[in-house]
């Protein structure tokens, strides 16, 4: 597995920092973002792959913050995370382009395969925008 | 013959005139399809599975909480938007209105599942005297009772008033219950540790509440009223009437507080008490087992003048143990009447006849055998007493219009005072054969190893035994165990919904644990002595509670006489919110893909959407070849010893990695396709003889079709159309032959998962007139049928499917169609020789037997 970084956004700090922790232990590069501000401030200074954001935040919650971070880097895959779920922000999420959605309690094995999926659709489709320009530039 | 035509249309409507693709765009538009199918059927299972598990919970007769209904429901609605948008991107924005409809379904359904219970508002609190029937909304389920049976001749009740719901919203408002529901959320439903400590914390911030003043000072203006027409100071029984459990079948039983001897000082406190005990944990454990929401639920809190009591009980209209006998059943003490509901205390049971003059037919004098007493045993009724209570419980019977279940008081000068009265639960319908005198399980040789007690709940089950002794903390007892208790203490609740049975070595049937292991249909064997010493943790036992037996081992033959659970949820808010939220999500309308109503605008449930959006998911997957003309110099010719002409298109990773990608050829041994492998296969098993004789009239048919229809002449044919054409990947392949007059088409992708895996053939036209073509298509119909492809056939165009089968399976699968569309060439041509259809059937079969073999 190519290594990749993950961005986790939650206001729990106790599983903000057993997620990153046990993530890292996989591979993965993690980073830590207690609210949104700080969630889009790391993602304008670091290169995200893809971000795990909870739903439920003081302040900006997942929702603004998934639309903040779809503005800046349309390319970063969102995966949303909520531990009582309210069923309109799930279709919320997806609306405004999440990758998916996942709920607390969520176990480490199935949270590692989701964030390895948002990955995989994100090099796709940068793998596909590449070919087609070599292509076309061969053509020329 | 407008679907026929709808049909044709569809499966063989002419490509579009898009411009032709290169290579690398034509990979990049599979990849992305590929993609997009993929996903929309992982979402497809995904929201089948979610609501195959809701269905599975709705019908189980077990239990179920709301957070389990949001979190599947969400898990279906999310899913179901994925298909819609894979949909979309698959076929460039076709099916756009489906948007619009999952709009309308997820409103519905979000409304439904977030609706609020509404409440009235009314005065803070109302004297008992002025309660009724009509104050429901207001009082409670208990108190309206009690105020209500004021009318019925010669019952008194005690003095008093209620504190109403519209009080306790004035208290508890709606942030402090907000902020509570939070903290429940976040607990683990099966951390029992973890929800008697979040309810500690609870208790605690609901006592610190502040009282509004205005209610305070009503609550001492109605305690001085009090006062005058009893005696100052007098001592008040504080009990909960909570508001929302008129639900048939739902007991409440000994859920929340009763606090006895309170004076006006202790009145606050107590009613804040009272208020906490919603948020107990056996009240919670209670309503997420019976299906109820903590804001269905709402208290209301009774205040009642103490009875002075001599003797107290419980008395049921009929005996709830034997529904069909025409007894009353009392249990008594001497006290106050909480010995007999919280089972610490062992009872008198009187067993009194309905009829008059309400003769006792059976008496079993318990108080003072408990090994807790050594006092001599003495009725503790006059025969004068037991009439009175048998009339006065007929006499509620009769007012309620069912069996009523009624606590009372008798005072030291003989007045009968009625506490409270509900209607009675009854016991699940007994087997006949679980009530088995002792003598008759002799035969198996088998002897209990106790025997006797009290049948609390009738039943039989089996399970290990755990022992629960200190009464400090809430053990972490194993599903299915049997619990076996010193006394039935109602604090033990929030552990039967784990438990198969419950064993006791005192109480009787009327206490609370008693009433809520009936509401749970758990057997409970109750007063036996020396259970506790007798059985040992971790053994397992058979507990027939009807027999009063305890059996060692797992006994079978017993359990086989259990009757079915009763649905535990039924009626509760929490199943009607499920009700109504399913009819939204998995009733299938749209059954057959060739029915006219087969169209987005239909969908009327979830269910609905992914099954159309799994249809037409397929349908734009499978028209990938035909939709998009290619660069012919992105095909290349297979060479080798290979009948006619054959051209390959790489998509992915067809090609052998290392095989020249610039040349213009390929070679069979440098495809690594597994369906193209397959196909192939089938295609070079047998020789092809070459094309049948024609006689002269079918020929003459020939020409005349081409003057018809002059697409269909092979001089007029381009190139293209002419050639046989495989589009592969690794998995997948879509090989289109269109030679001359007939078109068919095979298009596979074969993977481990199931879901994924599908071979489709289409077949239609040919040379011949129609007759013959409708009967070439239905040999060929004929013999896939025989191999379990699903077939539709309209005249000549043949469409047949295998999905979902293992790789094997399709394998070979896509052998039959390879050796198929090489020998059934020109074939139509012949059909109408007598004989044809049989002989051709008959050699097909044998072909193919001797090629699968």
């Amino acid at each position: 597995m190519e290594p990749f970084n993950v961005l986790i956004v939650d206001d729990e700090q106790e599983f903000r920092e057993m997620t990153i922790k046990r993530l890292n232990k996989r591979g993965l590069r993690c980073f830590g973002a207690e609210n949104g501000m700080e969630a889009l401030e790391q993602v304008e200074k670091r290169e995200i792959d893809v971000v795990l954001l909870d739903v439920k935040m003081p302040g900006m919650d997942g929702i603004m913050t998934l639309r903040e971070i779809k503005r800046i880097q349309p390319e970063i895959e969102v995966v949303m995370l909520t531990g009582h779920a309210s069923v309109e922000s799930g279709i919320e999420g997806m609306r405004l382009g999440a990758f998916d959605y996942l709920m607390k309690p969520i176990e480490l094995e199935p949270l590692i395969e989701k964030l390895l999926e948002a990955n995989e659709k994100k090099v796709l489709r940068r793998q596909s925008m590449d070919s087609i320009r070599n292509d076309n530039s061969g053509a020329l | 013959m407008q679907r026929m035509l709808t049909f044709i249309k569809e499966l063989f409507s002419p490509p579009p005139s898009a411009p032709p693709m290169t290579p690398a765009e034509l990979k990049d538009a599979f990849r992305k399809r590929y993609r997009n199918f993929r996903a929309l059927l992982t979402a497809n299972n995904n929201a089948l599975q979610a609501m195959a598990e809701l269905e599975k919970i709705y019908y189980s007769g077990e239990s179920y909480r709301m957070a389990v209904i949001r979190s599947k429901t969400t898990t279906i609605l999310v899913n179901v938007y994925k298909m819609i948008s894979s949909l979309l991107e698959m076929s460039g924005g076709r099916y756009k209105d489906l948007e619009v409809i999952f709009e309308k379904i997820s409103h519905e359904i979000e409304k439904i599942i977030e609706k609020k219970p509404s409440f009235s508002q009314g005065p803070f609190i109302l004297p008992l005297a002025e309660v009724g029937e009509k104050d429901r909304a207001q009082v409670g389920e208990k108190m309206a009772n009690l105020g209500e049976i004021v009318r019925v001749p010669g019952c008194v009740v005690p003095q008093g008033f209620v504190i109403t719901a519209s009080a306790t919203r004035h208290f508890l408002t709606a942030d402090h219950i907000a902020e509570i529901n939070r903290r429940l959320q976040l607990l683990d439903p099966d951390d029992l540790d973890g929800l008697l400590r979040t309810c500690a914390e609870i208790r605690k911030d609901i006592l610190d509440i502040p009282m509004p003043p205005d209610l305070e000072e009503l609550l001492h203006v109605h305690y001085a009223r009090l006062e005058m027409v009893s005696r100052p100071g007098c001592w008040l029984a504080v009990r909960s009437s909570a508001l929302g459990e008129d639900a048939a079948g739902v007991s409440f039983a000994g859920l929340y507080r009763t606090i006895l001897n309170v004076d006006g000082d202790g009145l606050v406190a107590a009613y804040k008490e009272i208020i906490a005990s919603k948020y107990g944990a056996r009240a919670i454990a209670y309503r997420r087992k019976r299906g109820y929401r903590h804001e269905d639920i709402e208290m209301c809190v009774g205040c009642l003048v103490m009875v002075d009591a001599l003797t107290s009980g419980v008395t049921y209209s009929r005996d709830p143990s034997e529904e069909e006998s025409e007894v009353v059943r009392i249990n008594a003490l001497s006290g106050i009447a909480k010995g007999v509901v919280d089972g610490t205390r062992t009872t008198d049971l009187y067993l009194v006849s309905r009829e008059t003059p309400h003769a006792v037919v059976y008496r079993e004098i318990r108080q003072g055998q408990g090994k807790a007493s050594d006092q001599c045993a003495d009725s503790s009724l006059t025969y004068g007493q037991i009439r009175k209570l048998a009339e006065m419980a007929l006499r509620l019977e009769g007012h309620f219009g069912k069996p009523q279940d009624m606590e009372w008081s008798f005072d030291h000068q003989g007045a009968l005072t009625i506490l409270q009265s509900r209607p009675m639960l009854i016991s699940q319908p007994q087997n006949a054969q679980e009530e088995a005198a002792p003598s008759s399980r002799a035969e198996n040789g088998e002897q209990p190893i106790l025997f006797g007690g009290i049948c609390a709940s009738t039943g039989i089950a089996c399970g290990t035994v755990f022992r629960v002794n200190a009464a400090s903390e809430m053990p972490d007892v194993p599903m299915g165990a049997v619990l076996v208790l010193e006394h039935p203490l109602p604090e033990w609740a929030p552990l039967l919904s784990r438990a198969a049975a419950v064993i006791a070595e005192s109480g009787s049937e009327a206490g609370h644990l008693a009433t809520v292991s009936r509401e749970f249909a758990i057997p409970a064997l109750f007063s036996l002595a020396g259970a506790m010493d007798l059985l040992a943790d971790g053994e397992t036992i058979t507990v027939n509670a009807s027999a009063r037996s305890v059996y060692l081992g797992c006994r079978q033959d017993l359990l086989t006489q259990r009757a079915v659970r009763k649905d535990i949820m039924a009626g509760s808010p929490v199943q009607r919110i499920l009700t109504e939220a399913l009819q939204y999500i998995t009733p299938l309308n749209l059954n057959d893909p060739n029915a006219p109503q087969f169209k987005s605008s239909w969908c009327e449930t979830l269910h609905d959407i992914t099954r159309f959006c799994h249809e037409k998911s397929v349908y734009e997957m499978f028209n990938f070849g035909r939709e998009y003309k290619f660069d012919q110099g992105a095909a290349k010719r297979l060479v080798g010893e290979v009948p006619l002409e054959w051209w390959v298109v790489d998509l992915a990773d067809g090609f052998r990695a290392g095989a020249d990608a610039q040349g213009q050829t390929i070679r069979i041994e440098d495809i690594v396709s597994v369906p193209m492998l397959a196909i192939w296969q089938g295609i070079s098993a047998f020789p092809w003889e070459g094309p049948p004789r024609v006689s002269v009239r079918g020929f003459g048919s020939i020409i005349f079709q081409s003057t018809m229809r002059p697409e269909l002449d092979p001089a007029v044919a381009s190139a293209l159309t002419t050639r046989n054409y495989f589009l592969v990947s690794k998995n997948f392949c879509n090989l289109s032959v269109r030679l001359g007059y007939h078109y068919a088409m095979i298009e596979a992708y074969i993977s481990d998962l199931l879901t994924e895996s599908y071979v489709t053939f289409r077949f239609k036209g040919g040379a011949a007139d129609m007759k013959r073509k409708a009967v070439r298509a239905r040999l060929l119909a004929e013999i896939l049928q025989t191999f379990e492809f699903r077939v539709e056939l309209r005249s000549d165009s043949l469409l047949a499917r295998v999905k979902k089968r293992p790789t094997e399976f399709l394998e070979r699968r896509l052998k039959i169609l390879g050796y198929l569309i090489l020998h059934a060439r020109q074939l139509d041509m012949v059909m109408n020789m007598p004989n044809a259809v049989e002989r051709y059937k008959e050699k097909f079969l044998t072909d193919i037997e001797k090629m699968l073999s």
